[in-house]
């Protein structure tokens, strides 16, 4: 006897059999890396836009302002000695805010390595609870920008150190943070 | 400061951001292809996830359990291309791509006339998949080729389980119902 119900039932079996078996294709060698580099491009670039279009209006119309920026000239044989005057900025408790750095190189840097300091009570935005940073990265020639986002958990402020290293040389840079 | 600035240094927000990704890339990669079936939609959709997650890192650093979080973000974001595409009603067909792409890698049993079979049940299949519904595709290859349970795809598309079982049992008769009449199955 051969039934109907058996009959589609192994039909069913096999439509089973030959769905698990279903491939997919290898993704492409380097794929996930470059997606990955143009997601944080992209990304940065509109958080950058959002902010130009609201943050930094509204700050300006209201007269504060945050806007800093900070140079480190590396191929420059005599380094400046460091703004005997620290630049600084005051921040809202648990108020996030976006620091602008900006590194000018003449030439390109690979593997440079850029540590960032934070003094108690101060976070960078992803590292909840961490005081220092490490972190490998390239230079292009000209300016390149470094936006750091602060976050001030407890009120006492300090000062942040951004250090860039490169071939056995480094330059610091250093940010007054007082809490309003 | 007026200079365009050039920007290629990796920030901590990247650091942070590529820590909490990575770990879900073939996950990620792997539902964009069912959802989407041809490999340069699919990647649209894993480039506009992560662009979208991006900018979403303040939330995605507080979500325990981030993967499940980025499957329901890639899911909602191919439903809106889906809707913005069926309103554009032009449709462009890469012809084979799975054929050739997907099936191009499959494992052999060392049995020539037997992986032939297989290979040409296969590619019946393909060619049925490409005649359901978006919904009935899709909970069909979440369920049966990646072993979704029917809660993680409640959890994933926000319908019930018993719609899902619904469409799941109606695709499996719509693709049995094509690969009778294709003469794959007598």
């Amino acid at each position: 006897m051969h039934s109907k119900e058996t009959d589609v039932d192994k039909q069913d079996q096999e439509i089973l059999a030959l769905l698990k078996d279903y491939p997919m294709p290898q993704v492409a060698a380097g794929y996930f890396d470059q997606a990955l580099v143009r997601a944080t491009h992209e990304g940065s670039r509109q958080q950058r836009n959002r902010w130009l279009m609201t943050g930094f209006g509204s700050a300006v119309a209201a007269g504060l302002a945050l806007w800093m920026i900070g140079g480190f000239f590396l191929t420059t044989p005599e380094l400046p000695e460091a703004n005997p005057s620290i630049p600084g900025i005051t921040m809202t408790l648990e108020e996030p805010r976006t620091i602008n750095l900006v590194f000018a190189s003449a030439v390109p840097l690979n593997a440079a390595t850029l540590t960032v300091q934070l003094p108690p009570g101060i976070e960078m935005s992803g590292f909840p609870g961490q005081h220092e940073v490490t972190w490998e990265t390239s230079l292009t020639a000209g300016k390149n920008l470094l936006p750091l986002k602060l976050i001030a958990t407890s009120p006492q402020g300090g000062e942040v150190f951004a250090t860039l290293k490169h071939d056995g040389r480094e330059r610091t840079f250093r940010l007054r943070v007082d809490i309003s | 400061m007026t200079a365009k600035l050039s920007r290629s240094m990796a920030t901590p927000n990247d650091i942070a951001f590529e820590k909490l990704v990575r770990p879900h890339f073939d996950r990620l990669y792997r539902l964009a292809w069912r959802l989407c079936g041809q490999r340069a939609e699919a990647e649209d959709l894993f480039q506009e996830l992560l662009i979208k997650a991006y900018g979403k890192l303040d939330d995605l650093v507080r979500i325990d359990e981030p993967g499940s979080w980025l499957c329901r973000v890639m899911y909602n974001l191919f439903i809106d291309e889906r809707r913005r595409f069926a309103r554009c009603r032009v449709h462009t067909v890469e012809e084979g791509e799975l054929a050739g792409d997907g099936l191009a890698g499959l494992p052999g049993t060392q049995n020539p006339v037997q992986d032939h079979e297989r290979r040409e049940k296969l590619l019946k299949l393909d060619a049925a998949l490409g005649q359901l519904s978006d919904e009935h595709r899709t909970v069909v290859l979440l369920h049966d080729t990646e072993g979704y349970k029917l809660s993680e795809i409640q959890e994933l598309t926000g319908t019930p389980v018993g719609t899902i079982k619904s469409r799941l049992h109606r695709a499996r008769a719509r693709l049995r119902e094509i690969l009778i009449n294709d003469g794959t199955f007598s």
